[in-house]
């Protein structure tokens, strides 16, 4: 701030002219973005708010019910499987995701790594490729009768597992799909942490005597922490709002199994019951919400620097 | 990094790593090379190689409208952001005015925002306006997003003072500060930013599919979708062999372009998705 006012005050100075530029500008330049916001982002904010307390099925007249949408989402047992659900993924991606991509940061942070530059391609690639023939790809290789997988399994004598069809494995098999995806997003953010960490505080506690385990323990966790909590808050959206994952490849079962929060939002907009699906958006937006504070405040370091 | 040296144990673990990373988009672009009725019949097999999927994917399907569409929603949508978001992110990295925090406020704010939850007043809102299955439907919501300018923000608040400054000494208009002397500095960010933009546009799916169900102005993700859309249901069957091979000839060309993108253009990839993590 303070180097704001300094600025702005040595350019008063400098400048007998146009006084009002000066003021004016700043209001130009961000006002596109608000005007995009208000027409694209505020508006239909509020409309769904308003429609969260209608009964509307996208046509004829909303009637005003008050809460009840959130009554009857709140007391409805798929409201909570969807939440569930959702939980269950979050617990098989996340924490996994942050031990793999540490681990993976850390191998391809080593500058005596060979082929280090194919190694980070090949685990960077599936995070740009299209989600849909992917998610497509998936269906395939995990298929029952004949996917390559099973195909493995049987190779060492093991039988076939229904990875999409069955209720135990279609979690996570979408979790396998989603690590498969974003875990190269991962390896970069922790990547950024690591190379962040000077390499003389390594000699410096080798010749102190202390354990490669020490070392990674007391170095190198706590200096990868922001963008651990970073990528916890950025992936727990993620997961939340997953939707195209079990869209495509589940179409949300077996049995309801791989219904998301995100795929439970849209049901209700393909069952036109647009009321209940935007008082559902607003309870994901409040979990979330409270999700990612949570997040940050326990992986914030407990030195309290920033 | 500790620098010790790896040993075989951890090129295994990497090596095989590596090839259970490839190997979903190496069967992908392969099996579109195979005769259409092996690919899901006898998926590990290497049949071919032919060019019937490619035949009769650009017989059936409107590829080339998905690319066209794409390139254009990408130009304009782009556009939009490498232009609005630095100016936006110059007067709030480079002015003090009244509002300023809470105005920025309000752009973080809406960082936290889940897409999902503006789908259904969003759709809403387009079919009120006319604009189902418009070009400017599928443009204007996200064109200027909050990430980008808390982005650029932080880039441009690493300038000197002193170098706008010496700008207006010169007696440069706001504007052409921004124009002259800001945006030439900030060329490594704005490349990082273009290419990040180019990724998110290129491969948004849910939006476009809501928003358009007409061919004339399908997307390359509505088209991806819409054959993915015909086999599910039935999946795996002699009837859907066609289906099954046009999707990967199709899904096969779509990822080309971003995988070429993605290895030329590496460092400023990965500096787009680093730029995330920059916390102010």
């Amino acid at each position: 701030m303070s180097s704001l006012t300094t600025s702005a005050a040595r350019a008063a100075h400098a400048r007998p002219r146009p006084w009002r530029a000066v003021r004016l500008s700043p209001y130009l330049f961000i006002a596109p973005f608000f005007v995009v916001f208000a027409a694209f982002g505020a508006y239909p904010l509020i409309y769904a708010l308003q429609l969260s307390f209608t009964r509307w099925r996208g046509a004829g007249e909303a009637h005003w019910v008050g809460l009840d949408n959130y009554l009857y989402l709140l007391t409805s047992p798929d409201f909570w499987a969807s939440l569930a659900n959702s939980a269950v993924m979050w617990l098989l991606i996340v924490p996994i995701q942050l031990v793999a991509g540490l681990g993976g940061a850390v191998l391809l942070a080593n500058a005596r790594l060979r082929l280090r530059g194919l190694f980070r391609v090949a685990f960077i690639a599936p995070f740009v490729t299209p989600l849909v023939a992917m998610a497509q790809v998936w269906i395939v290789v995990f298929d029952r009768d004949y996917g390559a997988v099973n195909y493995l399994l049987n190779l060492v004598g093991l039988p076939d597992v229904g990875w999409l069809t069955s209720t135990a494995w279609s979690k996570p098999t979408l979790a396998l799909l989603f690590l498969w995806k974003t875990t190269g997003f991962a390896i970069i953010i922790l990547l950024a942490g690591l190379q962040a960490v000077p390499g003389g505080v390594y000699e410096a506690a080798s010749l102190d005597g202390a354990s490669r385990w020490r070392q990674f323990w007391s170095i190198t966790l706590p200096l990868v922490r922001r963008s651990m909590a970073f990528l916890v808050v950025v992936q727990t959206l993620a997961v939340f709002q997953m939707f195209a994952e079990p869209f495509v490849v589940t179409e949300g079962g077996p049995y309801g199994s791989t219904t998301t929060a995100g795929l439970y939002l849209y049901e209700h907009i393909t069952a036109s019951d647009l009321g209940t699906g935007a008082a559902n958006s607003f309870l994901l937006v409040l979990l979330v919400f409270g999700l990612s504070l949570v997040s940050v405040r326990l992986l914030r370091p407990k030195d309290g620097t920033s | 990094m500790n620098q010790t040296r790896p040993g075989p144990v951890q090129y295994a673990v990497l090596t095989v790593l590596a090839i259970a990373f490839l190997y979903p988009i190496w069967w992908a672009v392969s099996s579109s090379f195979k005769p259409a009725a092996e690919i899901i019949t006898s998926p590990l097999s290497l049949g071919g190689p032919t060019l019937d999927n490619y035949r009769a994917m650009l017989a059936d399907v409107p590829i080339g409208t998905g690319f066209a569409n794409t390139a254009l929603v990408l130009a304009v949508k782009g556009a939009m952001t490498m232009f609005f978001c630095p100016l936006a992110g110059y007067a709030f990295a480079k002015y003090a005015f009244p509002g300023k925090n809470l105005l920025f406020g309000v752009v973080l704010l809406t960082l936290m925002l889940p897409t999902l939850v503006l789908i259904i007043p969003l759709l809403l809102e387009m079919s009120a306006l006319g604009w189902v299955n418009t070009y400017q439907a599928l443009i204007l919501p996200g064109s200027i997003d909050a990430f980008s300018i808390f982005w650029m923000r932080q880039t441009i608040a690493a300038i000197p003072d002193e170098l706008i400054d010496a700008g207006r000494v010169d007696g440069a208009g706001e504007f052409a500060i921004f124009a002259r002397v800001v945006l030439p500095v900030i060329r490594p960010g704005l490349a990082a930013l273009a290419v990040l933009t180019t990724m998110n546009v290129y491969n948004d799916v849910v939006w476009p599919v809501v928003a358009v169900n007409d061919t004339e102005h399908q997307t390359l993700q509505v088209v991806l979708a819409t054959l993915a859309q015909n086999i599910t249901g039935n999946r795996i069957g002699a009837d859907f062999a066609t289906v099954w091979g046009e999707l990967l000839a199709a899904g096969s060309l779509a990822l080309l372009p971003l995988l070429a993108i993605f290895v030329l253009l590496q460092r400023h990839f990965i500096n787009g998705i680093l730029a995330g993590s920059v916390k102010g």
